[in-house]
């Protein structure tokens, strides 16, 4: 007998940012109303998540359209969740962002649970970003919000157990399912042991120890939005400080190609997101892997990959 | 974009095919990861394969009549097939596979026949099932997978349409399959058996009974045999089509039974091709501990079961009139429970029960299960199917009509249809529907716009209800809230409700709602009716379970080591 076709609702993944933002694999069947997936590196095959965190920024922005559509990201301890409600979300929902994007604009710190869909997708230029559509979110207070961190804390825990569990085994559905992995998990793991390869845990166990720290009030920073340092330096003592912040930057990210090279050289995102685990911006990893690329140490054989030169 | 993406890989494959071009085995890779995901880590055996066979083609013997040159027929669907193709390409799912002993030109040879589909990626679109037999056998024809079959030819008989694999035939997996492979003449697990399919069992006979079958048509009667077998995972039902001469307590090994799901209750059906031996064992379990088995609760109750065994307490039981063909007839019904839940029970034949006794324990044999609403209802035929105990096998200071069984929600949204459970989920969604609304006056249904699907315009009954869905990770279901348990949860009456949604609106009442209980740990005590749809819970009674995040984060950090 065939599987049934009707189509059942996904059932919902607790989650930190980290561990959505780090992915690059999505899965969608090819029919219309097939679901999509965003697969993890820990092989959850996420459609829908429910994630909270400080709703740090919600601005409307026009579109070529002339419709109006909300981007924002909420934070959790681990990273940032982008999302956007568009013309496609619910009235209440809009409702919704219209009304908390004044207040986070009259600096209201907020906390918010959603429910959410996950999207994926890649610029021409070949980099992958991850977001969410958003389907139902409400305000919650900071025990709510501490409940919602054990839970993605618990979770993600037993998906690192299931992942560490899959190691010793061939990643194809058959071993995986006769390893005793639960099986809502086996075609994600399958599908993430293929694609990511050997991949780091610790900064997801760093990420825990944080959450579970602020779920049981150890730390305030709940309703705290963490420094930015997103402005350019300008007092001496902080440059000098970025100066060897470079320097270690570059061993980090020389260190990075040359481990996770795998013969056909490092991703991009992939350098990013280690070098931001470790604790740096973005926009100073952008610009170091370029000089390193002008400096020789590293070349780019096909766009957007990388390796050492030997 | 990128040349070198690929070029390990395809250098690999060029290693074992040298005569390949090497565009076109890039662009098989990137076909294989853009349509299909596959990685070129994991194409790389299918394009070898594929190339080798290009490279090497199999001369084209035997075809000698053929004068045209060949040319594969590729298509998409196998509607656009007709019965003269040869050499067709086309990707399919396969569905059986069965294998098979068959003498040809007096020679033994195994060959192998099934069932497949094609639009094996369109979820939900149309799909075309064909049977197919496959000369080879053909080791990457598993069931479940998604196959590249090139070169098979189409088969006409009788006006059927059918696909002949044969051994030249490539076959290329595009999807590993996920159900298990069934070797024939390997016994396998009652309890583990698909829903179709050709079988081997292993089993001890518990019951046999013969039995007509009354073809629809009126042109007269089969003589079946019916009965039920078990092992050591559990008991199922059989039907025979053929004389079956084994008696109750025998050991036997059934190779090559079908299996038929009727309603949610497979059956194994022996026919012409089934073979029943006698087996000898001394090591299996005795007719006395498998009958023990074959004693169900009333959570393992299946719509369409026969020759159930079980032990029930009936709760309520009252005797009603019907007519039908201008004749009064009587039927008993009521409610029963054991530990697992609780069900109805009818019975056609009056039974020595006195409401005055209830609750009674019976014991009942023979019955048949029908669902009602999801629910099911065990049908007695006579009373010689009853036989009333003195006590109950369980607990009797247990009170089974406040009894609450909790049931994890997988395990629910996966069962049958259940009552007097409870449950406990993250509520997902919060529809914009809660609240008040207004029910049809004569049927319950909920009016749209002051007007019933069945009956039309209606004034309607006023009833509050709250609608969410709650999640516990893998499985989800539908929840609804009756008045009573809505209006406790909220805290609140129906009047004061109904002027607060009038006063602030509905979507500002959804978005407290929301507020309340988005997130959140919710415990709902009910009946489930799980039908094609999926899950829907009406609860009675609901509870918010507070949770203390210190106190989770510090056994969260005992569970699993965490510093």
């Amino acid at each position: 007998m065939q599987p049934s076709r009707s189509i059942k609702r996904q059932a919902a993944f607790h989650m930190l940012a980290s561990e959505f933002s780090d992915s690059t694999l999505n899965e969608k069947g090819s029919g219309e109303f097939d679901p999509s997936f965003v697969i993890t590196k820990l092989g959850s095959k996420v459609n829908r998540v429910i994630v909270a965190g400080l709703l740090e920024r919600l601005e409307p922005r026009e579109t070529s359209n002339g419709s109006t559509l909300y981007q924002g990201q909420i934070r959790d301890p681990s990273g940032v969740y982008y999302f956007s409600v568009g013309d496609y979300a619910s009235d209440t929902m809009r409702e919704l962002a219209l009304e908390l994007s004044a207040r986070v604009e009259g600096g209201e710190p907020i906390l918010m649970l959603m429910t959410a869909k996950s999207r994926l997708f890649q610029t021409e230029e070949g980099a992958i970003y991850t977001s969410l559509r958003p389907e139902e979110a409400c305000e919650i207070d900071s025990n709510a919000y501490a409940v919602w961190l054990t839970k993605a804390c618990n979770d993600t825990l037993e998906r690192m157990k299931n992942f560490t569990d899959s190691l010793d085994h061939e990643p194809t559905i058959e071993s995986l399912t006769k390893a005793g992995i639960p099986s809502n998990m086996v075609n994600g793991l399958v599908a993430s042991r293929n694609h990511y390869g050997d991949i780091d845990l610790e900064h997801y166990n760093l990420n825990i120890m944080q959450s579970l720290d602020i779920a049981e009030g150890k730390i305030e920073a709940a309703t705290t939005p963490p420094q930015q340092p997103l402005t350019p330096i300008e007092d001496g003592e902080k440059a000098e400080s970025v100066v060897n912040d470079e320097d270690e930057l570059s061993e980090i990210l020389l260190e990075l190609v040359k481990k996770l090279d795998q013969g056909d050289g490092v991703d991009f995102e992939t350098l990013i997101t280690n070098a931001s685990a470790r604790g740096y911006e973005r926009s100073m990893t952008e610009e170091k892997i370029e000089s390193l690329s002008d400096e020789g140490s590293i070349h780019e054989p096909a766009f957007g990959w990388f390796r050492i030169v030997s | 974009m990128s040349d070198d993406k690929y070029e390990q890989h395809i250098n690999a494959v060029l290693s074992e095919c040298p005569e390949a071009s090497r565009e076109e085995v890039k662009a098989a890779f990137e076909k294989y990861e853009s349509e299909f995901y596959i990685p070129p880590q994991d194409a790389l055996r299918s394009i070898i394969r594929r190339f080798k066979g290009e490279m090497n083609p199999i001369s084209t013997t035997s075809n000698s009549l053929n004068q045209t040159p060949k040319v594969s027929k590729k298509v998409a669907s196998l509607t656009e097939l007709t019965a003269t193709d040869r050499d067709i390409e086309i990707e399919v799912e396969i569905i059986s596979h069965n294998l098979r002993e068959q003498t040809i030109r007096g020679e033994q040879k195994q060959i192998a026949f099934g069932l497949l589909e094609d639009n094996p990626w369109g979820d939900g679109g149309q799909r075309n099932r064909w049977e197919f037999k496959d000369w080879g056998p053909n080791s990457n024809i598993v069931p479940g997978s998604v196959v590249r079959i090139e070169g098979a030819s189409v088969n006409e008989y009788q006006g059927r349409m059918s696909l002949n694999i044969n051994q030249t035939t490539r076959i290329s997996i595009l999807r590993e399959g996920t159900r298990p492979v069934i070797a024939p003449g390997e016994p396998i697990g009652i309890n583990n058996l698909p829903k179709d399919g050709y079988v081997c069992v292993l089993g001890r006979v518990l019951s046999v009974r013969p039995d007509q079958i009354h073809k629809k048509d009126g042109s007269g009667s089969i003589d079946v045999v019916r009965g039920r077998i078990a092992d050591e995972s559990g008991t199922i039902g059989f039907l025979s089509w053929e004389p079956f001469g084994h008696e109750v307590g025998s050991l036997v090994k059934i190779d090559g039974a079908q299996v038929r799901t009727f309603r949610e209750t497979p059956e194994l059906n022996f026919g012409k091709t089934t073979k029943v031996e006698l087996y000898h064992d001394s090591n299996f379990a005795d007719t006395d501990s498998l009958m023990q088995n074959n004693v169900l609760t009333i959570s393992q109750l299946s719509d369409g079961s026969r020759d159930v065994e079980t032990v029930v307490q009936i709760t309520e039981w009252a005797k009603r009139s019907f007519v039908r063909d201008g004749e009064e007839k009587f039927l008993w019904s009521g409610q029963i429970a054991d530990l697992t839940g609780k069900c109805r029970m009818s019975a056609w034949e009056e039974l020595p029960i006195k409401e005055s006794e209830l609750p009674i324990t019976v014991k009942l044999k023979g019955v048949r299960v029908r669902s009602w609403q999801g629910i099911p209802d065990i049908t007695v035929d006579n009373s010689g199917q009853v036989e009333i105990l003195d006590s109950t096998p369980w607990d009797d200071s247990i009170d089974l009509s406040t009894h609450v069984i909790e049931v994890p929600l997988t395990e629910l949204v996966n069962g049958s249809s259940r009552v007097g459970i409870s449950t406990e989920g993250i509520v997902a969604s919060v529809r914009d529907d809660c609240g008040i609304i207004m029910r049809c006056t004569q049927c319950r249904r909920v009016l749209r716009d002051g007007s019933c699907n069945e009956h039309g315009d209606d004034e309607g009954n006023q009833d509050v209800r709250l609608r969410v869905v709650i999640d516990d990770g893998v499985s989800t279901s539908s929840l609804l809230i009756n008045k009573e348990a809505s209006l406790n949860l909220l805290n609140i009456s129906e009047d004061d409700l109904k002027s607060q949604i009038k006063s602030n609106g509905q979507v500002e009442f959804v978005q407290s709602l929301r507020s309340k209980l988005l997130g959140k740990l919710l415990s709902a005590h009910g009946r489930t009716i799980v039908d094609e749809q999926g899950m829907m819970l009406l609860a009675d009674k609901i509870e918010l379970v507070v949770q203390d995040p210190a106190l989770i984060a510090t056994e969260l950090r005992t569970k699993w080591g965490v510093m």
